[in-house]
């Protein structure tokens, strides 16, 4: 099905997951009419919770490990983006394109090999498809995701979304207050400051529930990681895509880091977050974060080469990731007209696999004494074209 | 198939015909009557013919002769009385089994001539050939030799109209046996053509009998054409009245 | 003999060639005459088909392309309801995916085109001024699951749709109005002209028709149509039971509003069009029936005529069953011949016809365009098969008759042409009038006259079987006139009065049905233009935007045209599409002035309730074919869903119609006021002050509208004229049988006439040699071509009178719903009497003079 609903340029910023490429004409008019994202600004909860229609772009980032009642473990990404278009601004029409949403869904089955996924794209409106602005409550159709406080006001999160081969029906409660990423919510994705977002995370997510897999229902439970993100002006121009990761640590921390490419594949930006057990915060800038790639893998779909395993030094911490299955390519060129790779990953302890060169064809080869220090979520974007969106 | 024992096709009865024990031609009590005329045509006609020969039939015009000749080529079937052809009772077959007997054993000549004006003289003469099936690398020089015997080869690739009456009647002849025959039905052959013409038509008729050994009934009401035969019977009040052979008689 | 051998069934075989190598030396033009005579008929059949199959499968693909995979489609009537129950339906458990749609025809204001455009927009058939645009609202991320082939067709970049006045045309769309990407199109809707920009072009692939694609929300807002909907596509959860679903879908949807299965939407186009097309290739079948007639008539002539040659065929071996089949062979191999000629034939005038005509032969309800030309191997297949079989079962008595006959009889010398002596009964003739006559009266067979055709063929095969002795008859009642000429031909066709069966029948047949075709167009185009009139009382008709969903005169306007100065009445009408039942097309409802006493005045009233009105009851008067469909019955009540409610009229009556193939129902333009508040109309009837200019009340009448370019001004006249021109356009088909069935007609004749003669060339030369001069032989001849044409003149009109009234009251009535008036076309049947027997005269005489060649004294020796 070519449905031409893909590379939603006018509506510019993005669909891509996560940063999203702010880079060509359409998207600095878009920036122009939508509300900049400056530093000093604190997020309200629960306020923040909710949607913020005024700015560009906006995404709500559920990803996690989940294990069945054999103890098999499986991935889940669950991702609402929010698009504003700037069009039809005067147009009473109920229909009226002014908010776009758009949902991606998948789980990572070893057993299966590559992932379960769907993915839907909607116009705001009428009802059918929505994103709430007091509280994280979003929806499109009978996909949706929403927030209430749960014991002691920490959140409790309800996700059920009916996909076209499986389900996920799962809830999310966390055991915290959101962590603040960049300088009290304002994360830096570029030299320049214009190039930001609001950006606020929530780890260690409990997950129980249950999924759905060719007609078969299943309990689940796990840990789960939440983003949520919202920004007008976003990735740089120079900037081809990034790499990102966010992981449960079994000593109870919790570890943000990406590194933003520039055209050429090399370094542009970094950025990061290290909450620890104790609940204190510490950030890191650019020149304490570093991804290098241990292995690659080739989509056979798309032909698109993802350095699925690496190893990320944040500070003085080094960690190896290796994923839970190499193929998990999310196509979404449908909806958001782009390719990229998120996957569940294991942490281990940083020297296991340092002496991998990277480019090596295959993923290194863990020693079963390779120490696992926790568990999370892969994201490795623009690696088939520059999250430019034309 | 009631006739299965009898040699349908040209191949079957490629061996030479012995004699027979038996006459070629039996009739036993032959009656036939029209319902448009009250009286019947003929009334327990008896007659037999050995193979090879030469009957001449004489009689009055509406004695009946055309009908005998029909009723012998199966063309016709009897109120009575019984027609056995090569042993073969003409009342047990049907019209579909009659009309093979007819294609594999006997020639026709016709008054009319009737040779098809659309065919060449060649195509004409190899019309019992091609109803045969025969083989087709025989026909053409089977009814080439035949035409020659006649003594008309060198008219084979003309067309009919370019023919006189004389010549038409060797066509027709050479047509009748062309696929050797046992019995040959003759209707007045020389009734449309001049005295000089009928009988060198008779005397070709006569030799080309004798050569291929088949039987033959000529009907007519000259008697100069019945005096070529070998036997004449006269057809009169439904029956035939025996007459002297006339074979050895002077002809003109 | 030494042609390529052939394997087996040599006997029938070699007869077959024998005969067929005769027929084409003796008599090639005979033989070709046949051979047309089929190869029209298939001609006709398969050209009509062809068209057909094509108009319907542009039609299908379009349908398909616009539903898409949808499992129901939900419809509202012409002004849509209210996108509410999108939300509704979208929300429902059992529903996987529901996509709104907006489908308008938007009329174009005064666009911006040349005049070539508007010639091509002419030329496409439009009867009435510019057809409006098919513009579709979609929602393309819900439209991408149910119209994927639609969606998927546009460019990469849907979101450019999303641009206020952005609108994306098909490649037919954009070649008629003559546009690319960047132009602007202006449209009118309401009163007002709106300006689209056309960001891009389909490719042709995409979509057969001309079409607009607009983004849903763009769609309401710039025309018009802000919360309403006219359709919404469904895609049902698997496991969901589809028809149990509807049931309950339909119990819950506001008036008005159906849902229905793609397979239903095709049937409605199919069943509108249905009995149109089974009437075309009915006609065209008729065709070919004459063509068997004319095998029929040449072989039996031919086995009379070779009569020798078929018994030295028996003589010399050839059985009865052998030479049925080579009879029957050669029939149909002329079948054959003649239907692939047909076949090709049928292919060339049906490209013909598309490219000159359209698919639709000029008729509205066959609206398709574009005329690429499918290929139809098996229905092709299909009729040369008819063709041969036609022309087999026309050879099929000959060859019995052949293979029946003694062959001794034809081998006597001197036999002369056998004449057909015993007369056959007229038994079967008579049953056969008189189950034609009782099939009249059955009911059609899914909603087609199928015994209505069954009594065609019975009156005419048993008025066929009736002529012998119809002729015998008749020349025996002739009185000798002492003229040895005279004489002599009435002698010779009461004798030959079994033969002329055979003659005649051909010529029969082709001309009863003409006449009873000349009868029927005639009466249909004499009440078709009664009814106009009356339709048409006024001087000046408005129309917006014909066929349009856009254009609406206003409330003010029509204040305006009424105060107009030259202008002494008006009366203004609100036409609409609306939906009575799920299963049923649209049925068209028409507000318009009129009470329960006035409406003989207005409507051409068929029927009316017997009983007063009851106190307080709203009037309202329905169709033929609504009455046919039992929608209604005068005196009983209709249900009529007007702006969502159902409200209940009284059915005062039944009136005709020959414009809404699907139904209509007027009610008085005051109760639609009241029930729905919609104050705007769709056309009006203007009558002038007594001395008022026509071109300067044209003019004031413009002038007060605010898109007059969307607005159709025409004085009754030139709309009567239109429509005339229109209705013999569509007819233009019928008129082209009727032309193939004259030249059949005098085939047969000349054909009949030149066999006697030949077969008789005998007969001349005893007849010159007694001392008739030539001139009395071909006078004779004359005589008797005048005669038998006479004969077969008076059978035919008298039959064609018959058929045309199983036409008029049977036929028409059940194919269209719609009811004629007998009219009977005196001077143009009198013109083609007299043309026939003229013919026939002429062609017995170029045939007796072709048969008294130098050579016919000579035929006196020999019959051949």
């Amino acid at each position: 099905m070519r449905v031409g609903v893909a590379c939603l340029a006018a509506s510019a910023v993005a669909l891509a997951p996560r940063l999203a490429a702010a880079t060509d004409a359409h998207a600095a008019d878009s920036a122009a009419t939508a509300v900049a994202v400056v530093p000093g600004r604190s997020l309200q909860f629960p306020r923040d919770y909710g949607s913020h229609p005024q700015f560009g772009i906006e995404w709500w980032y559920v990803t996690g490990w989940l294990y069945d009642g054999q103890h098999h473990p499986l991935g889940f990404q669950i991702t609402f983006f929010r698009v504003k278009t700037d069009l039809d601004a005067d147009n009473p029409s109920a229909f009226a394109p002014r908010q776009l949403l758009i949902a991606h869904c998948a789980l990572s089955d070893p057993a299966r090999g590559h992932l379960w996924q769907d993915q839907r794209i909607r116009r705001a409106g009428l009802g059918l498809a929505q994103a709430d602005e007091g509280d994280t409550h979003v929806w499109i159709d009978d996909w949706q995701l929403q927030r209430r406080a749960g014991p002691g006001g920490a959140s409790l999160y309800e996700a059920r979304l009916p996909a076209a081969d499986f389900t996920l029906d799962l809830t999310f409660s966390a055991h915290a207050a959101p962590v603040r990423n960049g300088e009290g919510g304002f994360s830096q994705k570029g030299p320049a400051p214009r190039s930001a977002s609001y950006y606020y995370s929530e780890p260690h997510l409990s997950v129980r529930g249950s999924i759905v897999r060719s007609g078969r229902r299943v309990p689940v439970s796990g840990e789960a990681w939440l983003d949520h993100e919202w920004a007008s002006e976003y990735l740089d121009p120079k900037a081809q895509g990034w790499d990102w990761v966010g992981l449960n640590l079994d000593d109870g921390s919790a570890l943000m880091a990406f590194e933003i490419r520039d055209r050429q594949g090399g370094f542009y930006w970094a950025g990061g977050s290290l909450r620890d057990a104790s609940g204190r915060t510490r950030t890191f800038g650019p020149a304490d974060i570093a991804f290098t790639p241990l292995a690659y893998w080739r989509s056979p779909r798309s032909g698109v080469r993802y350095p699925v395993s690496e190893r990320v030094r944040v500070g003085p911490a080094q960690y190896t990731l290796a994923p839970l299955m190499q193929d998990q390519e999310f196509d979404a060129r449908v909806t958001a007209g782009a390719l990229y790779w998120e996957g569940a990953v294991r942490a281990e302890a940083g020297g296991a696999a340092a002496g991998s060169a990277a480019g090596s064809a295959t993923t290194p080869a863990h020693a079963s004494a390779a120490r696992i220090l926790g568990r999370g979520y892969l994201e490795l974007t623009g690696y088939d074209r520059p999250l430019s969106l034309r | 198939m009631p006739h299965a024992s009898l040699p349908l096709s040209a191949t079957a009865s490629e061996p030479a015909p012995r004699p027979p024990p038996a006459p070629l031609l039996c009739i036993q009590g032959l009656r036939k009557s029209y319902a448009a005329a009250n009286s019947a045509v003929l009334e327990g006609l008896d007659l037999q013919l050995q193979a090879g020969e030469y009957l001449a039939v004489m009689g009055e015009s509406g004695a009946g002769k055309s009908t005998l000749l029909n009723l012998i080529a199966g063309l016709d079937q009897p109120d009575e009385g019984r027609i056995v052809f090569c042993g073969t009772d003409l009342a047990g077959l049907d019209d579909d089994a009659r009309t093979r007997l007819r294609r594999v054993h006997m020639g026709f000549i016709f008054q009319a001539f009737h040779v098809l004006p659309y065919l060449t003289v060649l195509q004409n003469v190899a019309l019992p050939l091609d109803l045969l099936r025969t083989p087709h690398g025989e026909r053409a020089p089977r009814a080439l030799a035949c035409l020659e015997r006649c003594g008309i080869g060198a008219l084979a690739q003309r067309y009919p109209h370019q023919l006189s009456g004389g010549e038409l009647q060797r066509i027709a002849i050479a047509r009748a046996l062309v696929h050797e025959p046992r019995l040959v039905l003759a209707d007045e052959p020389t009734g449309n053509l001049d005295a000089r013409t009928a009988e060198q038509i008779l005397q070709l008729l006569r030799d080309q009998l004798h050569a291929t050994g088949a039987g033959a009934i000529l009907i007519t009401h000259s008697a100069t054409a019945a005096a070529s035969a070998d036997r004449l019977l006269r057809l009169a009040g439904g029956r035939l009245a025996a007459r002297t052979p006339l074979a050895a008689a002077p002809r003109t | 003999m030494t042609r390529a051998a052939q394997p087996a069934g040599g006997t029938a075989w070699v007869s077959w060639r024998l005969l067929i190598r005769m027929q084409l030396r003796e008599h090639p033009v005979r033989m070709l005459v046949t051979l047309l005579a089929i190869a029209l008929g298939v001609a006709l059949g398969a050209a009509v088909y062809l068209i057909n199959a094509d108009a319907l499968a542009e039609f299908d693909r379009a349908t398909r392309r616009v539903i898409g995979d949808a499992d129901l489609i939900v419809r509202g009537p012409a002004s849509g309801f209210d996108e509410r129950l999108f939300v509704a339906l979208a929300r429902d458990p059992a529903v996987a995916e529901a996509s709104p749609v907006l489908d308008l025809q938007v009329a174009l204001s005064s666009p911006p085109r040349t005049p070539s455009t508007q010639g091509a927009a002419q030329a496409r058939g439009g009867s009435f001024g510019d057809e409006p645009l098919q513009i579709l609202g979609l929602d393309p991320f819900r439209a991408a699951t149910l119209q994927p082939a639609l969606i998927g067709a546009l460019a990469a970049d849907v979101t450019h749709l999303f641009d206020h006045n952005a609108i994306v045309l098909s490649d037919a769309a954009a070649e008629e109005l003559r546009l690319r990407p960047g132009d602007s199109l202006p449209v009118a809707v309401g009163s007002e002209t709106r300006v689209l920009q056309v960001i891009d072009v389909l490719p042709t692939d995409a979509y057969p028709d001309a079409l607009g694609i607009m983004d849903i929300a763009s769609a309401q807002w710039m025309l018009g149509r802000l919360g309403r909907l006219d359709r919404i596509d469904l895609r049902l959860r698997p496991g969901v039971d589809l028809a149990r679903f509807r049931a309950r879908l339909l119990a819950r949807l506001p008036a008005g509003v159906v849902a229905s299965t793609p397979r239903i939407e095709n049937g409605r186009a199919a069943t509108a069009t249905r009995a149109y097309r089974v009437n075309l290739n009915m006609l065209a079948l008729v065709a070919l029936l004459t063509g068997a007639f004319l095998v029929f008539a040449t072989q039996s002539l031919s086995v009379l005529r070779r009569r020798v040659t078929l018994g030295l065929l028996r003589a010399l071996g050839v059985t009865r069953a052998e030479l049925r089949h080579a009879l029957l062979g050669e029939g149909a191999a002329i079948g054959l011949i003649g239907s692939l000629l047909g076949v090709l034939l049928g292919a060339a005038l049906a490209t013909l016809v598309l490219a000159y005509l359209g698919a639709d032969l000029g008729n509205r309800q066959l609206a398709a365009i574009g005329a690429s030309f499918g290929v139809h191997p098996l229905a092709m297949l299909g009729f040369a098969l008819i063709g041969t079989l036609c022309a087999a079962v026309g050879a099929w008595l000959p060859a019995c008759e052949a293979a029946r006959r003694a062959p001794a009889a034809a081998l006597k010398a001197g036999d002369a042409e056998p004449l057909i002596a015993r007369l056959p009964t007229t038994a079967p003739g008579l049953v056969l009038l008189a189950a034609g006559a009782l099939l009249a009266w059955v009911p059609p067979v899914y909603g087609m006259p199928l015994a209505g055709y069954g009594s065609v063929g019975c009156l005419l095969i048993g008025a066929v079987l009736l002529v012998p002795r119809l002729t015998h008859s008749v020349m025996q009642a002739l009185p000798s006139t002492g003229r040895v000429v005279v004489d002599a031909s009435v002698a010779q066709l009461r004798g030959s009065a079994g033969s002329a069966t055979v003659s005649l029948a051909a010529v029969i047949v082709s001309f009863s049905l003409m006449v009873a075709m000349a009868i029927m167009v005639h009466s249909f185009r004499d009440s078709f233009d009664l009814w106009l009139v009356k339709l048409l009382p006024a001087d000046v008709s408005l129309r917006a935007a014909p066929g349009s969903d856009s254009v609406r005169l206003s409330a003010s306007e029509q204040q305006r045209i009424a105060a107009l100065p030259q202008v002494a009445r008006t009366e203004f009408q609100h036409q609409q599409q609306l939906y009575l039942s799920a299963d049923e097309p649209a049925v068209t409802l028409i507000a318009q002035d009129i009470t329960a006493g006035s409406a003989a005045d207005g409507l051409p009233l068929l029927e009316r309730a017997t009983g007063p009105v009851p106190p307080g009851a709203r009037s309202a008067w329905i169709s033929e074919s609504l009455h046919d469909r039992h929608a209604g019955e005068p005196g009983g009540w209709i249900e009529l869903p007007l702006a969502g409610r159902r409200e209940r009229f009284f059915v005062a009556g039944v009136w005709r119609d020959y414009l809404h193939p699907g139904g209509a129902i007027v009610i008085s333009r005051a109760d639609y006021i009241a029930s729905t508040g919609d104050r705007t109309a769709t056309g009006a009837q203007v009558w002038q002050r007594p001395g008022a200019d026509a071109t300067a009340v044209d003019a004031a009448i413009r002038a007060q509208l605010a898109s007059p370019g969307a607005v159709q001004v025409l004085s009754d006249s030139q709309l009567r004229e239109r429509s005339l021109a229109a209705f013999d356009r569509a007819f233009l088909v019928t008129y082209a049988l009727e032309a193939v069935a004259v030249l059949i007609g005098l085939a047969g004749i000349s054909m009949a006439a030149s066999a006697t003669a030949l077969a008789r060339r005998g007969q001349f030369g005893m007849l010159r040699h007694l001392g008739l001069l030539r001139r009395q032989v071909l006078g004779m001849l004359a005589c008797e071509g005048i005669l038998t044409s006479v004969l077969a003149v008076a059978s035919g009109l008298a039959l064609g009178a018959l058929l045309s009234l199983v036409l008029v009251y049977v036929i028409n009535r059940e194919s269209f719903h719609w009811s004629i008036d007998l009219s009977v076309p005196w001077s143009e049947l009198a013109a083609l009497s007299v043309t026939l027997i003229g013919a026939a005269a002429i062609t017995a005489l170029w045939s007796g003079r072709a048969a008294m060649g130098s050579d016919v004294v000579r035929a006196v020796r020999e019959d051949w």
